[in-house]
């Protein structure tokens, strides 16, 4: 009975998707006729933004932050544990990131000096700085989630509030303020000659190296999940891990491996946010703002498939990107703090829509393989 | 013909429990044995410890007269231990053929990668070899359990088992997977695998078993040949007395109507209708047994009766009212009782202790509570008299239900249940999962209640169950109420074909007389 309930809940699920992406190209092409229609138009400008090359930049750049998250809450959720601190992981990584960079940058860090000039060795060294940080961030979460036992989504919230009180506090006691100081170069982008002139498309070879990063891991995400022993392992460690330890493969290490990999992940996405502007900007929320969140509903809202992620996270950004630029639009009424809450609709819109995800039976649950009863 | 498992003197103590006590078993190759017990015998840690996941206390393990030293189940699984648990280890989102290789996947490109073809192929070549019938592509959660089975019999010979455990095997199957499971059995000894299974059904064992072992109380009682015994003396040997087998509800004349269900109709949870148009009564006095392979429709009736379910057409009358919509706990306090089938979900909440389980159902009851208090002293000694007239086992009234095996926690609600001295029982399954000593208690309390002038509605798939303790039997297929029949005139094959929706001029039927008499 449970098991039919489930596999229609899965059909379901199927359509509600279908329905949502089938509305989503409702709007655009309604908007491209309105655009059309009438070219004076408010309607005609969004046309225009929407099919820009330069949306399609920024959004690539955006929604790399978001992807990188989402694809590492999928591989811990996948096994069971619900990293609900990718948040945290994101600042953690951002902020270390660009610290790393400026101490070892050629140019003294400190306020006396300014900083003018950080070798590209610098940046990549910060880079990866950044991502050890992250993954020694999720590391501890892993411990006390797994062997300690702990509420994976309190645990999860402390990884989050302890980056968000950590990396503003480290920043003033360097800086003298929340915001580190620009370090006055960033990842930059790599052009691929002749691709790069493709027009529109063109934006997918004239990118970051974190966009190229994206676009591979990606896939690359989906083929250990799908295609390897080790991403059947974490399935079945987050749908039933006593099947799993039955035969004879060790719980606990798939599901550090796990939580490993999403603050390895993580740690790509939040270096990339902050070494791509070349500063670590601490007011409020942060930088990060939330992306570690939305990258949640994006995993959700793609049904813990890597590509569908990044589709979820590519459409927030994209939102994003059309919404930081309808604000330099002129023509139209609407405050700018009400545009600024575009993609933050579409979340809420989407969040209703993803309320029957399939999520992994075991996720969140302890795995205990009853070694102590021996 | 050799021994592929001995176990020599294995005693295995827990603290303050001694639950194998110099148990010796010898298996020999190629052949089926029963192990058979009540719930508590000690049965299934015996087979933990074959399996490597208890050491013994004391005693040696030999397979294939090598004496072998198990610390883990990875140990047995080498040394060709399959064992198949009750609850299947499945992923129930993966396919067949991903969860036989599971943690054995077959490789390529050096590694990286499984071999999807070739695991497929392994799997397809094995299920041949056996002639199980299973279809590598299909998702877990899609096949039926007696599938799934077979799916956890091919994982273990995929791992190259010889010997296979089997704990209660039958518990989850229908009476038709039962026999599939059996044909198994026999294609398995024929190619030399040795199938050691659990059961606390005496019919299984004599009927599958080759040899057959009863344990009591952590002891080997006896080892027999299933050609040189009986029931009776099994039962004897499991229960250490004489036990009725036969639940025979003597001749009474029933009183008045209590219940009278009129056209009713119910969907389930899809949406689907899975009642149609059933109508019947019960009379004080009376069991009225509803018979059906599970899945006809007799869920929802039941729930519609107790209050779970709204139905979508017809009525529900109760000791005169209507009572069609009235809520559950009305239904509660007018006396009627309901054993559920599903335990877990809906007969106690699994992580509170027995106390607080026994008034589920009575907290607003001023036996149990007053001016919003609830009186927990009143409803420990109310637990303790449950745990001591239904011989829940161990007597822990602050332990939680959860910690407690499947038949204990089943007595106790049939124990909870009967204490509210109900004037009407919805009793589903009631013995389902429990052994043959409870089995006999709880068919004896119904009767009792029979006798006592309470009306039953006894909803079984052990067809031998309601035809033994019911005055007039429903049987139900597809929904629909195919007939009402005498039990003690009607025969099984008759019964049998109701269930699969024969209607045949020849059965007996039995209408109800209420309508016209008083």
């Amino acid at each position: 009975m449970s098991t039919s309930t489930l596999s229609q809940l899965r059909e379901t699920d199927l359509s509600y998707r279908a329905t949502l992406v089938g509305g989503a190209v409702g709007v655009f092409v309604l908007i491209a006729l309105l655009g059309l229609v009438f070219p004076e138009s408010i309607w005609a400008s969004l046309l225009g933004i929407v099919t820009s090359r330069s949306t399609l930049e920024s959004a690539l750049r955006l929604s790399v932050p978001i992807t990188f998250a989402a694809l590492g809450g999928i591989f811990a959720e996948k096994s069971g544990v619900i990293n609900i601190g990718l948040e945290g992981l994101l600042i953690i990584s951002a902020f270390t990131a660009v610290i790393t960079t400026a101490v070892i940058g050629p140019g003294t860090v400190l306020l006396t000096i300014p900083i003018v000039d950080v070798s590209l060795t610098a940046i990549w060294i910060g880079f990866f700085a950044g991502i050890l940080a992250s993954v020694l961030f999720s590391a501890i979460f892993a411990v006390v989630c797994i062997r300690y036992k702990a509420d994976q989504i309190i645990a999860g919230l402390a990884v989050w509030l302890i980056a968000l009180g950590l990396a503003p506090f480290v920043a003033t006691v360097y800086y003298g303020g929340v915001n580190t100081d620009n370090l006055g170069t960033s990842l930059g982008t790599w052009t691929i000659p002749y691709l790069s002139d493709l027009g529109f498309f063109g934006a997918f070879f004239d990118a970051s190296p974190a966009v190229y990063m994206m676009l591979v891991a990606v896939p690359a995400s989906w083929y250990v999940l799908n295609r390897t022993a080790f991403g059947r392992h974490i399935r079945a460690s987050g749908e039933n891990p006593k099947a799993l330890d039955t035969v004879g493969v060790n719980v606990s290490r798939v599901r550090y491996a796990g939580v490993l990999l999403s603050g390895f992940l993580s740690g790509i996405g939040g270096a990339a946010l902050s070494l791509g502007l070349g500063q670590f900007i601490g007011n409020n929320q942060t930088m990060v703002n939330g992306k570690g969140f939305i990258a949640i509903v994006a995993y959700l809202f793609g049904n813990y498939n890597p590509v569908g992620a990044f589709g979820a996270s590519f459409l927030f950004a994209g939102l994003d990107a059309v919404q930081i630029r309808l604000q330099q639009v002129q023509g139209y009424t609407l405050p700018d703090s009400i545009i600024q809450t575009i993609p933050y609709i579409m979340v809420i819109v989407i969040l209703a829509f993803v309320g029957r995800t399939y999520i992994p039976s075991a996720a969140g649950e302890h795995y205990d393989s009853g070694d102590d009863n021996r | 013909m050799s021994t592929a498992v001995h176990l020599d003197e294995i005693t295995k103590r827990f603290p303050g429990v001694v639950a194998n006590d110099e148990v010796d078993l010898t298996v020999e190759r190629g052949t089926v044995h029963a192990l058979l017990g009540e719930n508590g015998a000690g049965k299934t840690t015996l087979m933990n410890i074959l399996y490597g996941l208890y050491e013994p206390t004391e005693g040696t393990v030999y397979i294939d007269d090598e004496p072998q030293d198990f610390d883990s189940p990875a140990d047995a699984i080498d040394a060709g231990i399959g064992m198949i648990h009750q609850h299947f280890m499945l992923v129930d989102p993966m396919t067949v053929a991903e969860n036989i290789v599971l943690g054995n996947e077959p490789r390529k490109w050096l590694g990286t990668t499984i071999d999807r073809k070739r695991a497929r192929q392994e799997v397809i070549d094995l299920s041949n070899r056996y002639g199980f019938d299973v279809n590598p592509d299909d998702t877990i959660e899609d096949v039926s359990v007696g599938v799934q089975q077979r799916v956890e019999i091919l994982k273990a010979l995929y791992r190259g088992a010889d010997i296979l455990i089997l704990d209660e095997p039958t518990a989850v199957l229908t009476p038709q997977e039962v026999e599939e499971l059996f044909y198994v059995f026999e294609e398995l000894t024929e190619q030399g695998k040795t199938i050691i299974f659990i059961s606390h059904k005496l019919g299984e064992a004599m009927h599958a078993a080759d040899d057959i072992t009863v344990l009591r109380d952590g002891k080997n009682v006896g080892t027999v040949k299933t050609d040189e015994t009986t029931s009776e003396e099994l039962a004897e040997l499991m229960v250490g007395r004489e036990v009725l087998l036969d639940p025979k509800a003597e001749p009474q004349a029933p009183g008045d109507r209590i219940l009278s269900v009129d056209g009713l109709h119910v969907d389930d949870n899809r949406g689907i209708p899975a009642v149609t148009d059933v109508s019947f009564d019960i009379r004080e006095g009376e069991v009225f047994g509803i018979a059906g392979v599970d899945g006809n429709g007799q869920s929802q009736l039941v729930e519609a009766i107790t209050g779970l379910r709204t139905p979508t057409d017809g009525t529900i009358s109760y000791k005169g009212r209507n009572i069609t919509r009235a809520s559950r706990r009305s239904r509660i306090d007018d006396g009627m009782a309901y054993i559920p089938e599903d335990r877990h979900e809906r007969g106690l909440v699994m992580d509170f202790d027995l106390v607080q389980n026994s008034i589920l159902g009575s907290q607003h009851s001023p036996k149990f509570s007053s001016g919003g208090q609830i009186d927990w002293p009143g409803a420990r000694d109310h637990t303790e008299r449950i745990i001591d007239e239904y011989d829940v086992r161990p007597p822990h009234a602050t332990a939680d239900a959860e910690s407690f095996s499947g038949g204990n926690q089943q007595k106790f609600i049939v124990g909870r249940e009967f204490e509210r001295e109900p004037d009407f029982v919805v009793a589903t399954h009631p013995t389902r999962g429990v052994d043959i000593g409870a089995m006999e208690f709880i068919h004896e309390r119904l009767l009792d209640l029979r006798r006592q002038g309470k009306a039953v509605l006894l909803v079984s798939s052990k067809l031998d169950e309601v035809q033994g303790l019911s005055d007039r039997l429903g049987v139900m297929h597809d929904g629909e109420l195919m007939d009402i029949v005498d039990p003690r005139n009607t025969t099984e094959e008759e019964i049998g074909l109701l269930m699969a929706g024969e209607r045949t001029p020849t059965n007996t039927s039995a209408e109800s007389p209420v309508g016209d008499a008083q």
